[in-house]
């Protein structure tokens, strides 16, 4: 999810102007590997014959008219390829929305014999890079607590169904009168 | 002087190390040597072996640490060198003076410097300070080390140890640090790591282990770079002119999809290794190196002159590299030696002693 423009430019004066101590606050690592990287699900991708990944990038159709009428004119592609050798490929594999950073990482160390503090770094920043080019997105699992706390705070938002009733005959009487809400 | 092939009286360190690594962390660095839980790694350490640190964390989001900081006594950090200290030793030699006595460095001033920044930090986290200092007292197989314990709460919580070894004329403390709550591990840690440390050289072989790396050098080579990077690790040790260069590559099984074990080796050789002569040789734990050997290009020489600063102190004339593909740890290991004729057989022994497995 992105920041508001108005965080990220504090956080961007905090960084040239250090005296002020404006600092994004600290990230646990803990917090991190529990969440799911998932795909985007703009992206199409196919495994090759020789063990590498490719991934087909639509390109963002939101550009003004000019740029379209431009890219029309000068044949540009409708999409971007972006070929993924054998480990990203695995990694890419897991980004279903089911693995945590943490099993990923787990999988990735067992798969190529790799020491457990290599996959963790080479992965995650890996993940950081598909993330940053939005090609993933982060969720966390909510636990039952928190889907508990959640609906209830949906459910105090949402008008009670007398509350409902009472607007629709407003409503309705509006309309009879010729004017509606 | 020390030879680079030394031949052991017995090969029980490789051994020893060898089944230790699976169920424990073998850290070596500079000559300082302890094992600790697995999946420990180091974080931080420094290139300089006179006085220097070594930090190694726990895995996960563990709040522990082990620091051990180390100062040679008989080269104390005195600052930029004068004109004594460079002729001094030069001197000694041509008269075949011996060397000065290292006067017997003093422990409680050193540890009380160590308790008052402990104290600051505590400070700063508004925390009450303790600490807490044992006598002093001998230790070691030769009774080589005076040893005070201590440790301290305050902010956090540490445990360490200073001591003072007669043999490699260093001070070592090593202390293990964590938060308040952590009172039963640091205590766990700490007394594995002071039963294991060793702070210098067996049988003439400095272990130099971290990131699952296994390999003894001889203990007159130095480290003169690294390069610890996920998937490529690289240790580089010189003595005079003479190199030991050690690489190690992960994902090997990727890597040998694209290029031969050759051509890999050719790709990332010190030297061209066109003109060397090339053979198949067995070494432990059943793997098959490919093995180069022959006489430095002149174009390596004149390179190896430049990094010597124009020393011809042993300066080699050789060269012996080889690789080879574990399949166990899915890695390629390729040790390089660059040395003269009275060093034969230094390439068997460091290959003999790097473990890949």
């Amino acid at each position: 999810m992105l920041m508001p423009l108005t965080t990220r430019l504090k956080y961007t004066l905090g960084r040239y102007l250090p005296f002020l101590k404006i600092r994004p606050p600290d990230v646990d690592r803990q917090d991190v590997l529990v969440l799911r990287p998932g795909r985007n699900a703009l992206i199409t991708w196919e495994k090759l014959e020789n063990g590498t990944t490719l991934l087909r990038i639509p390109e963002n159709k939101s550009v003004g008219w000019l740029t379209r009428m431009m890219a029309k004119w000068l044949h540009a592609p409708t999409e971007r390829k972006v070929e993924l050798d054998e480990v990203g490929g695995f990694v890419w594999e897991l980004c279903d929305g089911k693995n945590t950073i943490e099993a990923i990482v787990q999988k990735l160390s067992r798969e190529y014999k790799m020491n457990r503090r290599e996959a963790e770094v080479s992965g995650t920043l890996f993940l950081q890079t598909l993330l940053d080019k939005n090609y993933i997105g982060l969720y966390k699992k909510a636990s039952k607590a928190e889907l508990k706390q959640a609906e209830a705070k949906r459910e105090s938002t949402r008008p009670s169904r007398a509350q409902r009733r009472g607007d629709r005959a407003t409503t309705a009487s509006n309309m009879e009168q010729g004017t509606t809400k | 002087m020390p030879t680079a092939a030394k031949t052991p009286k017995q090969p029980v360190p490789v051994e020893t190390v060898a089944s230790e690594t699976p169920e424990r962390t073998v850290i070596g660095w500079q000559g300082i040597r302890f094992t600790l839980p697995p999946e420990w790694n180091v974080t931080g350490f420094s290139m300089d072996r006179d006085n220097g640190y070594l930090r190694v964390d726990s895995p996960g989001s563990g709040t522990l640490s082990v620091l051990v900081r180390w100062q040679n006594a008989a080269k104390p950090d005195q600052g930029p060198p004068t004109l004594y200290t460079l002729l001094a030793p030069g001197f000694r030699k041509w008269l075949r003076r011996p060397e000065p006595e290292v006067p017997k460095p003093d422990l409680k001033a050193n540890l009380e410097k160590i308790l008052k920044d402990a104290q600051k930090q505590a400070k700063k986290a508004k925390a009450h300070f303790e600490s807490s200092v044992k006598a002093e007292r001998t230790e070691g197989e030769n009774e080589e080390r005076t040893s005070i314990s201590f440790s301290w709460t305050g902010g956090g919580r540490g445990q360490g140890k200073i001591w003072y070894c007669a043999t490699c004329k260093r001070v070592v403390v090593a202390q293990v640090v964590g938060l308040q709550k952590d009172h039963g591990a640091i205590s766990a840690i700490a007394s594995h790591l002071f039963s294991t440390l060793q702070d210098h050289a067996m049988e003439g072989y400095d272990l130099w282990a971290l990131y699952d790396l296994n390999m003894e050098v001889p203990d007159d080579f130095q480290l003169e770079s690294q390069e610890l990077k996920s998937g490529y690790l690289h240790l580089s040790f010189g003595r005079g002119g003479e190199r030991i260069i050690l690489d190690r590559w992960g994902l090997a099984n990727i890597t040998l999809k694209k290029f031969t074990r050759e051509e890999w080796f050719a790709n990332n050789a010190y030297m061209s290794t066109k003109k060397l002569s090339k053979e198949s040789v067995p070494i432990d734990r059943g793997h098959e190196a490919t093995k180069f050997a022959g006489a430095l290009s002149f174009l390596a020489r004149l390179r190896l002159l430049r990094e010597a600063k124009l020393s011809l102190k042993r300066f080699p004339t050789r060269y012996e590299g080889g690789i080879w593909h574990c399949e166990e740890s899915n890695k390629l290991f390729a040790v390089q030696v660059l040395h003269n004729k009275r060093t034969e057989g230094l390439w068997t022994e460091v290959v003999r002693r790097c473990l890949c497995h």
